[in-house]
């Protein structure tokens, strides 16, 4: 059906996961932590899409169902998390995750 | 059958009128300070106990071996099969047979001349009430031992005059020495006491499980069945266990009674009033021991293991307590070592099988060893010491105190016609008969002669240093002078009985209260020589007593290893010392080591999880940073774990184990 093959395929989206979990856990900026999460949650979309392509016919359309709710999720996720931004950024004036530590101990 | 015998259902009159008085005196003495602070209370109430006690005593004389039981079930437990099949019940109740009626007749009507002469002698000191009422609390106590229908309560009573014996002991609690041989008292009678309990444990272990015997549980562990003395099944033979329970019997007794190796309280014991001692360390709770004795020989029996044990104590203590009398200087101590000595001739009677014959020394010693104790107060009363030799020439002064200790000192050294002439010779008479057929008692029948010669001579040497000589040594002795009449009643009817008390056995119905071998008193030759012999002995007792301090002589102290024996029987064979060491030493070091246990090994493993637990969560609180990207670390760490657990450790266990 294509040129990728299916190992390349799951390559890539390990690749961006990857790429948002190094971003999860480096990145200080709230909304540099946001893209991050985009970025792996999408590399799970990604998966979704291919093997409903691979799979045949009749389940294709499931896989690429759950893509959509996927992204509509992901959506959500982001609109809370400016929320959040905002309310940070609002409180302490910066948007450090490492300063918001009130619930440590 | 006589008008009296119904009374036999209620001897327990006689503890309730003293507890009676125990409750009057104890709640309102202190506002009867026109009564003596309730003396006299106690005075009439123990006089009513007494009148009760005779009559009650007159009624088994009249009916004579009958047993009258009184009982009340207070609990009941139900029988279970395999252990208790017949049930196990507690009883409280009151027996009148042969012994307790006449334990009740000389424990009532001591008590009764003892609360008569206190009103005297202790009229000038404080805390009167709490004398009274806890002395009425004793012979509560003391009434309700002797009428006990079962072992259990028995012990309870016991437990009693043993507390009420603390009590008294500590009268004068504010001096450091007295309060000390009130704990003395009380610690040394509680290991007999243990025993004693011990022993109860055995006998309700061999006889309230299935086997022979076992109704004696179910029937609350009483001494008399109906009319017949419960004799357990096994009585007679040398069961290993049935020995142990009567050497724990033994040991409650040795404690009670002061019997060697317990015998070290009771002279400290005489730190409280001398009435108390009079009562109770002398004619009553001592005698106590004795009477656990025969009421065991009776009732339960002794193994011959045992009878020897018991001989062997009774032999050793007289003579032994005799010997530390003998150089002692305080007129209440040497009758109190004379008090041990004599409680050592009952019990080597009761263990020789002649338990009657000692029970007949008991009744005698009860009456003239009294009569000495209040002769020694009435003294002491009067010129206000206790050491023999300040006093001297007491006997122009004091007459009638005089007259009654001499009585007391000839009843004790034993001679004709005194009341100590014939049960201490039935003492020596049996034991020499038992000794024929037991070798083995040789040695203890031997002792007790020798303790003749001795017992003369210190009671002997106790009156001439008192009573003898021209005045007294320290010229600062106030001028003394006889007591008020409620302390020479007692003292002349005492003397009554100190006279003429071994004649009672011979009257038919008396000695049917002491039914068994050697009461009355038989003399065959034998007999008739062995009393020569001990006459001879009490004797010359008398006269190397004489010639050592009569007229107010002062015989020159000892020299070489005379004075070092001197030394060490003052010192009382350092049995004090070496207990006082037990105590420093061994149990001090046992306690330590518990302590130590406790400390730290206990306390030390507790305290360890403490730490662990303190010191981890503390490490562990760290890993809570409050930082979001560890916590998505931890996360990710705990992926990558289960992912590598998944793909490569499960299924090399998997394989390791030999599956697919």
């Amino acid at each position: 059906m294509s040129a990728f093959s299916p190992a390349g395929l799951l390559a890539l989206s390990g690749a961006l996961l990857g790429l948002g979990l190094f971003g999860i856990l480096t990145r200080r900026n709230f909304i540099l932590l946001l893209i991050s999460v985009e970025i792996a949650i999408n590399a799970a979309v990604l998966n979704f899409v291919y093997f409903a392509a691979f799979s045949g016919s009749s389940s294709a359309l499931s896989g690429q169902a759950i893509a959509v709710v996927l992204i509509g999720l992901a959506a959500t996720e982001v609109a809370v998390g400016l929320a959040i931004v905002l309310g940070l950024n609002r409180l302490r004036g910066s948007i450090n995750v490492a300063e918001a530590s009130a619930l440590r101990r | 059958m006589s008008v009296l015998t119904p009374l036999l259902a209620y001897a327990g009159l006689v503890p309730l009128l003293t507890f009676l008085s125990f409750v009057l005196v104890g709640f309102l003495g202190n506002r009867l300070k026109g009564l003596e602070w309730g003396g006299w209370i106690a005075v009439l109430l123990s006089g009513a106990a007494m009148v009760v006690g005779t009559l009650v005593a007159v009624a088994e004389m009249l009916s004579p071996g009958q047993y009258t039981d009184v009982s009340y079930t207070w609990l009941t437990v139900p029988g279970s099969p395999g252990t208790f099949p017949n049930g196990v019940s507690l009883v409280i109740g009151f027996l009148v047979d042969p012994l307790s009626a006449l334990m009740l007749l000389v424990v009532t009507i001591v008590g009764f001349l003892v609360m008569l002469y206190s009103i005297g002698y202790m009229h000038h000191d404080h805390g009167l009430p709490r004398y009274y009422a806890e002395l009425s609390l004793f012979l509560t106590a003391m009434t309700g031992l002797v009428l006990a229908d079962n072992l259990l309560e028995f012990f309870l009573f016991w437990e009693l005059v043993g507390v009420c014996s603390y009590f008294l002991i500590g009268f004068y609690y504010e001096k450091p020495s007295a309060a000390s041989a009130a704990k003395e008292a009380f610690l040394v009678t509680r290991v007999g006491d243990v025993l004693f309990l011990l022993g109860i444990f055995i006998y309700f272990a061999t006889y309230a499980t299935a086997g022979g015997g076992a109704g004696w549980a179910a029937s609350g562990f009483k001494f008399a069945n109906g009319t017949q003395p419960f004799l357990g099944p096994l009585v007679g033979t040398n069961t290993p266990l049935l020995t142990v329970a009567g050497l724990m019997i033994l040991g409650g007794a040795a404690g009670k009674s002061a019997q060697f190796p317990l015998h070290v309280w009771l002279p400290d014991a005489m730190e409280g009033p001398t009435t108390v001692s009079a009562l109770i360390h002398a004619a009553t709770m001592v005698a106590a021991g004795v009477y656990l004795l025969a009421v065991t020989s009776v009732f339960l029996g002794f193994t011959p293991d045992d009878q020897f044990a018991i001989v062997a104590i009774g032999g050793i203590t007289c003579f032994f307590a005799a010997t530390m009398a003998v150089v002692n200087t305080d007129i209440k101590r040497v009758v109190a070592y004379s008090t041990i000595s004599q409680l050592g001739y009952m019990v080597l009677a009761v263990g020789a099988g002649v338990t009657m014959v000692g029970m007949y020394h008991l009744f005698t010693h009860a009456f003239f060893k009294a009569l000495l104790f209040l002769a020694a107060g009435s003294v002491i009363h009067a010129v206000g010491t206790q050491d023999l030799f300040k006093m001297g020439g007491l006997r122009r002064t004091m007459p009638l105190t005089a007259g009654a200790f001499l009585v007391g000192a000839l009843s004790l050294s034993g001679i004709f016609p005194f009341a100590g002439f014939f049960s201490k010779d039935d003492i020596l008479g049996s034991v020499f008969q038992a000794a024929q057929a037991h070798p083995a008692y040789w040695p203890f029948f031997l002792l007790a002669l020798a303790t003749v010669f001795l017992t003369s001579y210190y009671i002997f040497r106790a009156w001439f240093l008192a009573f003898g000589g021209p005045a007294p040594r320290d010229a600062s002795l106030p001028t003394a002078h006889e007591g008020p009449w409620v302390m020479r009643v007692p003292l002349i009817v005492l003397s009554g009985f100190a006279i003429a008390a071994g004649f009672f056995v011979f009257d038919p119905a008396f000695a049917s209260l002491l039914p068994g071998a050697g009461v009355p008193p038989t003399y065959t030759a034998t007999d008739l020589g062995l009393s020569a012999v001990s006459l001879g002995l009490a004797g010359s007792g008398i006269a190397l007593s004489y010639t050592l301090w009569g007229n107010g002589r002062i015989a020159a102290a000892p020299t070489g290893i005379a004075a070092q024996m001197r030394t060490v029987l003052l010192n009382r064979y350092y049995f004090k010392v070496g207990y006082d060491w037990i105590g420093r030493r061994a149990v001090y070091t046992v306690a330590r080591s518990a302590d130590f246990v406790e400390r730290y090994v206990i306390d030390g493993t507790i305290r360890g999880f403490e730490k662990l637990f303190s010191r981890g969560s503390d490490l562990l609180r760290r890993a809570q940073t409050g930082i979001v990207s560890d916590y998505a670390g931890y996360v990710v760490a705990g992926l990558v774990g289960v992912l590598l657990l998944i793909l490569y450790v499960g299924p090399a266990i998997v394989q390791s184990m030999g599956g697919g």
